[in-house]
């Protein structure tokens, strides 16, 4: 599904020549900061065990004691998004570094060689993207189990074949340059041009693109998780807490609310950082 | 022109035969035995009638055995047969076809229709109070998964004000007003998310021909402003947007598997999160090809047709 979207988005940011502005990119950065400083202290923030039942207590609105409410089982749903939080940012950052691994050894390796093996793995990225992530991700996540390793390896994955297209496009730019033909004037290797030359010149471009690949994982695993193939109970993320909300809309409502919200806030965020790296870095290339 | 279409056309069933290959080798390369999923925990079954049902659905045979029946079958309108039910997936696929097909068009319709006045209102003052209400709004619309759009409005309009249904589908020819009804909340929650991309990418190719000299020209000619916008820079400005709509298309589908998931809509999404839960592969590689394929046909359609009517993209890509 995303990678669709992933090349929509990436289409249309490419058209969209945004205004910089330091002061949005600061704030996207420190809400995000924000996000995972609380999710990562949850331990010292929560005043409830997340996992403690209150079965006398159940689905409470919202109050001083139960900031967010509180679930079917009575716990503390504050708690809950706070701890569902690490599972959902550690499973994003785990796809991040896979598809930014992956991708950009794809798309490199694709700019340097150029000729028949440029088009063979262009073709493939191409071909991965026209089939529905989500559906990919649903059939292999079936197969081999729901578990943080294999989410964070399948959404990266999925992720890698955009990542690669921009790591060509940000590559190929890179090696019009008279500092690349120098490198080869001297004699400079293959793994030199690579790592010393084309990374270090293209992490503008890759941070963008890793903006954008955690704002495609968060949703990914949100869906999995919602679907019933992301992180099972009692553990939960906040795609898990989701569907247990979304069961219980009728009951409290803020059980599916607050998840929701601490979702969209992410990718909210996570939108506007890639949109403002993506500015500053057209503004510096230009 | 002649060549253009044939090459394109050649490439898009290149990309579908590829595509189809892709997804038959992931679903084959998976552990899992539908066989076995489907006895469950059956006592008593001897592996002889394992062997039986096996060459049955026909998963005895090589890969590229099965590869070449379901494709050649796929080219006679033969989709297979589900491995649990003995259903035909062509009539699974017929039935739930139509309510994904209605979903998608009305909610790129919706989007469209949204879109357009709005990126018109934005263009007119690029970074003026206007734009900058749109551009934040619509950066918020690009941020809802479209699930998380549709529990937000299920849990407002059906759960909280309780005006339209929460779950469930009616054929358009069954009753057409609870037809309505039922798409209301599942094609705004996916408009919610398509129609930033368009008013984005129109907004972009409005700028551009605003500040054309032909529209300096036209103004200079006295032409009335309403009459310079509507018809001089938006004529400009559809064409370039349009390729645009082939991608949305291809995010609306991908969103519509949840949103119909959602709302329990009978759909092509549905089916295929039915099928890969019982890993019911005979369906699931037929409903995964049959949705790409109409992202590869959309994205054609809309590259013709833009090609055919814009003949700027003629004169500048000769070759393709």
């Amino acid at each position: 599904m995303d990678e669709q979207g992933g090349a929509a988005v990436a289409a249309v940011r490419s058209r969209m020549r945004l205004r910089r502005s330091p002061s949005l990119l600061a704030l996207a950065t420190g809400v995000l900061g924000l996000i995972v400083v609380l999710c990562l202290l949850a331990p010292l923030i929560a005043r409830h065990d997340p996992n403690e039942q209150d079965p006398a207590d159940a689905f409470a609105s919202a109050s001083g004691a139960h900031w967010f409410g509180t679930d079917d089982l009575g716990r503390d749903l504050f708690s809950r998004v706070l701890y569902g939080g690490r599972l959902t940012l550690l499973i994003v950052a785990g796809s991040v570094l896979v598809a930014f691994l992956l991708g950009t050894l794809w798309g490199f390796v694709a700019a340097i060689r150029r000729g028949f093996l440029d088009e063979l793995l262009m073709r493939t990225a191409d071909v991965l993207m026209a089939i529905p992530q989500l559906l990919f991700a649903l059939v292999c996540i079936s197969a081999f189990g729901a578990s943080m390793l294999n989410l964070a390896l399948v959404i990266g994955v999925l992720l890698s074949p955009t990542t690669a297209r921009m790591a060509r496009a940000a590559a190929l730019t890179e090696m019009n340059r008279d500092y690349y033909a120098a490198a080869i004037a001297y004699g400079a290797r293959r793994r030199r041009l690579l790592l010393v030359e084309l990374l270090p010149n293209t992490t503008g471009a890759l941070a963008v693109q890793a903006a954008i690949n955690a704002a495609s994982a968060m949703i990914l695993e949100a869906s999995l998780s919602f679907i019933g193939l992301g992180i099972q109970p009692p553990d939960a993320s906040w795609g898990t807490l989701l569907q247990q909300g979304y069961g219980f809309l009728y009951q409290n409502v803020g059980y599916a609310i607050f998840p929701a919200l601490a979702i969209l806030l992410t990718i909210w965020t996570l939108n506007v950082l890639a949109d403002q790296l993506g500015a500053r870095a057209g503004a510096q290339g230009a | 022109m002649g060549r253009y279409v044939i090459i394109r056309v050649a490439t898009s069933i290149l990309m579908l035969v590829a595509t189809s290959a892709v997804i038959f080798v992931v679903l084959r390369a998976l552990p899992g035995d539908p066989v076995l999923t489907r006895l469950g925990t059956t006592q008593g079954v001897t592996p002889e009638t394992i062997q039986r049902l096996r060459a049955e659905l026909g998963i005895d045979r090589s890969v590229l055995a099965q590869y070449g029946s379901w494709i050649g079958g796929v080219l006679h309108g033969d989709l297979g047969r589900s491995y649990f039910n003995d259903f035909e997936v062509s009539s699974l696929v017929g039935k739930r076809i139509g309510a994904t097909l209605e979903l998608t068009i009305v909610s790129v319709l919706l989007a469209t229709v949204v879109a357009v006045p709005v990126a018109i209102a934005a263009s007119l003052r690029p970074h003026g109070a206007v734009d900058r209400i749109v551009s934040a709004l619509s950066s918020l619309g690009m941020a809802f998964p479209p699930f998380v759009a549709a529990i937000f409005l299920l849990v407002v309009f059906s759960v909280q004000l309780g005006w339209l249904p929460a779950r469930g589908f009616v054929s358009l020819a069954d009753d057409p007003a609870e037809n309505v009804r039922h798409l209301v909340l599942p094609s705004i929650a996916i408009a919610t998310v398509a129609a930033p991309l368009v008013v984005r990418y129109l907004r972009a190719a409005l700028v551009d021909a605003l500040a054309a000299p032909f529209v300096r020209t036209a103004e200079g000619k006295g032409v009335p402003r309403a009459r310079v916008v509507l018809h001089h820079a938006l004529r400009n400005a559809l064409l370039p947007a349009l390729t645009s709509v082939g991608l949305i298309f291809g995010y609306t589908l991908g969103g519509a598997v949840l949103v119909e998931y959602v709302f329990g809509i009978p759909g092509l999404g549905s089916l295929a999160v039915e099928s890969a839960l019982k890993r019911d592969y005979a369906v699931l590689q037929s409903v995964v090809l049959l949705l790409c394929a109409l992202f590869i046909l959309a994205t054609l359609t809309v590259d013709l047709a833009a090609r055919g009517l814009d003949p700027r993209l003629r004169a500048v890509h000769s070759d393709g």
